[in-house]
This record gives structure tokens, sequence and C-alpha cells, in this order.
């Protein structure tokens, strides 16, 4: 009997710079030795014997976004965390992948492990960072985790990790732990709290996790997306000009980007492609197009988070500051291709009660109005909706924004919004009378 | 229900012997990866430990996990009812749940559900008479290109799923031992966390 848990692998990728994917067509891509062979750790002796201020410098120049889904200039980010006068610093890895779409985090642990785990002391390296947590959602255990865990075991045994690395004299133990299950713990300042020990509550802000005060175990703390740590030994190995230039899209937006793409697409899949690319492109190129009878309708562009975008939108670039400035997001890097067979009020109560299922409950406006939102949108598809119920959706996104400590409220308001704004027709349809 | 103004006093350990040794040598490690001082930390962690002792977390294994951590019982309660991993009541053998987020509604999990629920006879939240399944919905596995996916005792992926596929899902697990299914008072609040709505 064929094994039902056979792990999938990777689509074949086909963009024109093999980056993250660049192993993951060889046997055995996650071992050392296939990441050795394709020049893996010869990023991390020329990054010691930098100047840490310096790798810094390198990352903001080579205009490195954070891909777990807010786009923040990374190397930015550890500026804040140098520019502290508090020891010990950390870096905390948010391996907390659950936002609905995205499933390409767990595509680099599983495929290219030590990819990620250079470029993690790298990062720790140029922070000051002798101590770091990968703080993995707890569902990845028998499959990522054991992936990375191996990586971190062989790291130590090669003398990677732990005393004196390479003979330079810095230090560093990375310690792997598992969440419990809890969209909200991808927050970074919940993130922190579950890591801490206690329930997923986000932290009020200021102090940011950067911050004396706002870290963890109130340290001065940088907390990186798996995806952008992978990126870093590319940045050292070609320089920062090289990794700005791969970008398509808006300037300030480099490198390359996995996007994970789901629905009704010909194939499914982890692809890497230059960061900006536009969603017809990737759809065309990489994902072989809608499928046979499918006609594009919807794209949701960066997770279940963003706004959704219509047909004729697939000509913007995916890039961070572009979806930006139309009002979406590029968030997690997670497309959705929709076609003409989904009602979107239908889909809308699936990505709304995901939502108020998700709501740490903190905060009134999101853990109510996640709620009512769901109750009136189930209403409406069981089809005993009425006209004023979409006007009263709509109105209580609206009220939802920007009234809460963390950015899930927003993120529930934000496809409510567009949904409705883009699709009202096919909430009309459903309302009686 | 356990008192809220009970301290982390001494509380009685709800392994065997076997489990006990199993619990302590992974539970040294669980704390060590955290400074001395900051032990506490490893709460999720050891939760997981017991839990994987056990089967589910009975209110003994969250007195003990506190006891062992001096973390006060309720808030060990506060973080086991937060977190969706953790089992307040038994739960089958092999518990399967499928994903219900937008990516694998789209690729048909509705229609998996409805399948698993008739083969094996029942909703979810319910175990079969003979101890073998339960069944249940999460959110977003992080399977959103392999749809529908599900997940079978909290680690173990299961993607691309057919009706025959999960067929053969059953039949697999039905030659495997699976979760541990120890007996306990039940806890007063069962359920999972935050299933409110």
């Amino acid at each position: 009997m064929a094994d039902v848990f056979k792990p999938i692998q990777p689509e074949p990728q086909i963009g024109p710079h093999r980056i993250l994917s660049r192993d993951w067509d060889k046997p055995r891509s996650w071992a050392l030795d296939t990441y050795l062979a394709g020049g893996g750790y010869q990023a991390l002796p020329k990054a010691l014997k930098m100047q840490p201020a310096a790798i810094v410098d390198e990352v903001i120049k080579a205009s490195l976004r954070g891909r777990g889904g807010a786009g923040f200039p990374a190397g930015l980010k550890w500026s804040f965390v140098r520019k502290e006068t508090s020891f010990p610093k950390y870096l905390v890895v948010n391996a907390d992948e659950g936002e609905p779409g995205t499933f390409k985090d767990r595509a680099i642990l599983e495929w290219s492990p030590h990819m990620f785990v250079e470029g993690l002391i790298i990062g720790s390296f140029a922070i000051d960072c002798h101590l770091s947590y990968v703080y993995c959602r707890g569902e990845f255990k028998d499959g990522p985790i054991a992936r990375v865990q191996q990586a971190i075991d062989e790291a130590y045994a090669k003398g990677y990790l732990g005393k004196d690395i390479l003979g330079t004299g810095y230090h560093l133990d990375v310690h792997v732990v598992s969440g419990g299950g809890a969209y909200i713990c991808g927050e970074e300042t919940a993130l922190l709290e579950s890591l801490e020990g206690r329930k997923g509550y986000p932290r009020l802000k200021p102090p940011f996790p950067a911050n004396a005060g706002g870290g963890l175990w109130k340290q001065p703390t940088a907390v990186n997306n798996v995806e952008t740590l992978a990126n870093l030994p590319i940045i050292i190995e070609k320089g920062a000009a090289y990794f700005d230039s791969l970008g398509v899209g808006a300037p300030k937006n480099g490198g390359t980007r996995l996007y994970a793409v789901s629905g009704h697409v010909k194939k499914q899949g982890v692809y890497e492609a230059p960061m900006g690319i536009n969603f017809k492109d990737l759809l065309e190129n990489y994902c072989g197009g809608m499928r046979e009878g499918s006609t594009l309708k919807a794209i949701i562009p960066g997770g279940s988070s963003s706004a959704v975008m219509t047909a004729e939108e697939a000509i913007w670039a995916s890039d961070f500051d572009t979806l930006k400035a139309k009002k979406t997001m590029a968030g997690s890097g997670a497309v959705i291709y929709l076609d003409q067979s989904v009602n979107m009020a239908f889909c809308l109560a699936n990505v709304v009660r995901f939502y108020a299922h998700e709501s740490c409950g903190q905060c009134t406006p999101c853990r109510e109005g996640t709620g009512w939102l769901s109750k009136l949108l189930d209403k409406l598809i069981a089809g005993h909706g009425e006209k004023k119920d979409v006007d009263n959706i709509h109105q209580i996104a609206r009220q939802m924004e920007q009234k809460t400590i963390c950015a899930l409220a927003d993120g529930a308001a934000m496809p409510v919004k567009s949904f409705i704004e883009k699709f009202r027709g096919d909430f009309d349809m459903l309302v009686k009378g | 229900m356990i008192p809220l103004t009970r301290p982390a006093g001494p509380a009685p350990s709800p392994f065997s012997s076997e489990q006990q040794s199993r619990f302590d040598s992974e539970f040294e490690k669980a704390v060590a990866k955290y400074p001395s001082e900051r032990r506490r930390s490893a709460l999720l962690p050891v939760l997981h430990l017991a839990q994987e002792l056990l089967g589910w977390l009975p209110e003994q294994a969250m007195a003990y996990v506190g006891f062992r951590l001096d973390i006060p019982p309720p808030r060990v309660r506060e973080v086991a009812t937060f977190y969706t991993m953790y089992r307040l009541k038994p739960v089958g053998r092999h518990h399967i749940e499928v994903c219900n987020s937008v990516s694998c509604w789209l690729g048909g999990s509705e229609d998996l559900l409805k399948y698993a629920e008739q083969k094996l006879g029942i909703r979810p939240g319910e175990i079969t008479k003979d101890g073998h399944f339960s069944i249940g919905e999460t959110t977003c596995l992080a399977g959103c290109g392999y749809p529908p996916a599900a997940l079978v005792n909290n680690f173990r992926p299961c993607e691309n799923l057919t009706k025959e596929k999960f067929d053969a899902l059953v039949e697999q697990l039905k030659s495997e031992p699976g979760n541990t299914q120890a007996e306990f008072p039940a806890n007063h609040d069962t359920g999972r966390a935050h299933d409110h709505g």
C-alpha cells in the first residue's frame, strides 16, 4: 500500500534566477552535502570577516524587504537593534507560517534548511546576537522542524554554530521551539509572548521588539521571517547591487521571491520569481495558466488578509510598494487565483470565518467585529440576507480598522471591504427581495 | 476546575513510571533551551510533551506541569485553552482534522469533510464507538498548494486528499497504534480553545 503521508515534491522551477530554490530538484536537497556542493556556506566566512554594521548597511542597500508580510526593510530593522545599548540581543525567527494561502517558508525549511541556517547565523552576527530562537508552528514538528533541527545539528558538528565559529571567536546558539497552534502567534509580539510561555496576546507598541523593553524578555530583538533570512547568503556572496537588481517591480524591492500559488491554476505550488513580477506573468508563465474551463475572476494577492483584485488588475506588479499604492498588499507572497465558479460572498464567508476563529479576543472591535461579520456572512450565504446586511457588513469592517493592538482586525477588514466593493453583484444576488 | 487561588504547590504526577522517566529526560531538554532564570518559558513545549505521553491534557497533567515549572495552575490552564493543539478532552486514537481555510475550501475541503463524516459515521468532535477515529476541522496548515489537506494526530500532514486517498488513509491508520488515550476524570471545560461563534 502506498504511504498516504508521502511528502510532496516541489514544483519544477522555471524562473530566470534560482537562488532560494537552487537545490530543490536535487535528491536529498536538504542535506548538508547537497548544500555545500551547490556553493553553500561560502557566504558565512566572508560575513564573519566583515564588520557587523557593514553587513547591515549591505542589507539596506540590497533592498531586502521582510518576507513575512509587512515588507519592512530588513536592514533598517537590524539598524534599530544595533543602536540599542542593552545586551543581550536576540534574533527570533518567525516560522509560524499560518496565513491562509501561504506555504513557502515550509518549502525552505523542508527543502533548503541549510540556506536558512546560514542566513540565520549571518543575521545574528550582524546584530551582535549570541542566542537565537526559531519559533515554528507546532504542526511542523515531524516535517519542517525535523529538517531544520537536523540542519542545525549538522551546522554545530561542522563548527558553523556553537563556540568560536570558524575560528573567529564569534559564538551563537540556536534553539527550535514549537508553538501550540494559533494564527495570532505569527504577529511578532504575540510570537514573543508565546515564546516566553504565555498565551499569544499581541503587545501594545511602542516599545517595538527592536527596542529595549519591547523584545524577547524585554531585550532588543530582531524578529525575522524564514525567507528573509534565507536571502542573506546571496546578498553577502554577490553583493547588494546584484540583489537589488533582481527585482522587476517598484524600486527598493530587491531579490527574488517565493510565490506560493494556489486556487484554480493548472499547477499550484511554490515558485521562485523576480520580486514584483506581475500577476498575469506569474499565472501564465509559471503556473500554466488557469485550469481547463476556468476563467480568471479574482486574485487574492498576498494571503487572505490582503484586499482582493479583479482579473483586469492582474497586470499590477506584485512588489510591496506597488500593491500598497493600490490599497492592497504583497503580504506573505501567497497568491490565490479564483475562477468564475466562485461566488465571492461564499469565498468571503470562508475567509472571515477564519479570522473570527483566530481573533485572540484581546481587543473588543476585533473579537466582536469578526464574530458579527462571520454571522452576517453566514446568514447571507444561507439565503436569509437582506440588502441592508451587505451595507452593514461593509460598515462593520470600516469600524474595525485601526482600532486594535495588532493588525488582525485590519487583516479581516481589508478583504471584507474589497470583496464587497469590487464584487458587489455577487452579494446582492444572494439578498432576498 | 482548578481554583484560581491555588498556588503552584506539589501536584501528583499523572504518569506511569515508564512515562515519568521519558517525561523527566525530555523535560530537561526542553528547559535547557532557555536561560536558567527563564525556564518558565518552556511551558508550551512541556505541555506538548505531557500531551504526547497521555494523548490529551487532563487537569492533573496541567497541574503537574505547573508544579514542575513553578507556574500557577490558572496560568497553565490559560495557555492550554488558548492554543488549539492542546486537547482538553480525549480524542480517537487517530484524530483527523480537515483544513477549512480558503485554498483548501476551493480545493474541495467541504466535500472531503462530508465524506469523512459519512465513512466514519461521526460528526466533527465525536469519536467512533471503537475509539479508533475522531474528526474535526482545523485552520490553514500551510498545505494550500496541495488541497484539500488534513492533519493526523497534530503532526502528520496528508495532502491532495481524494475520497480514494482518504479510504487509504483510514486503512493505513487502522494498523498504527496512534494516540494513547489515558483515562482521567473529564475536564469541566471541554472542547477546543476559543471556538466561539
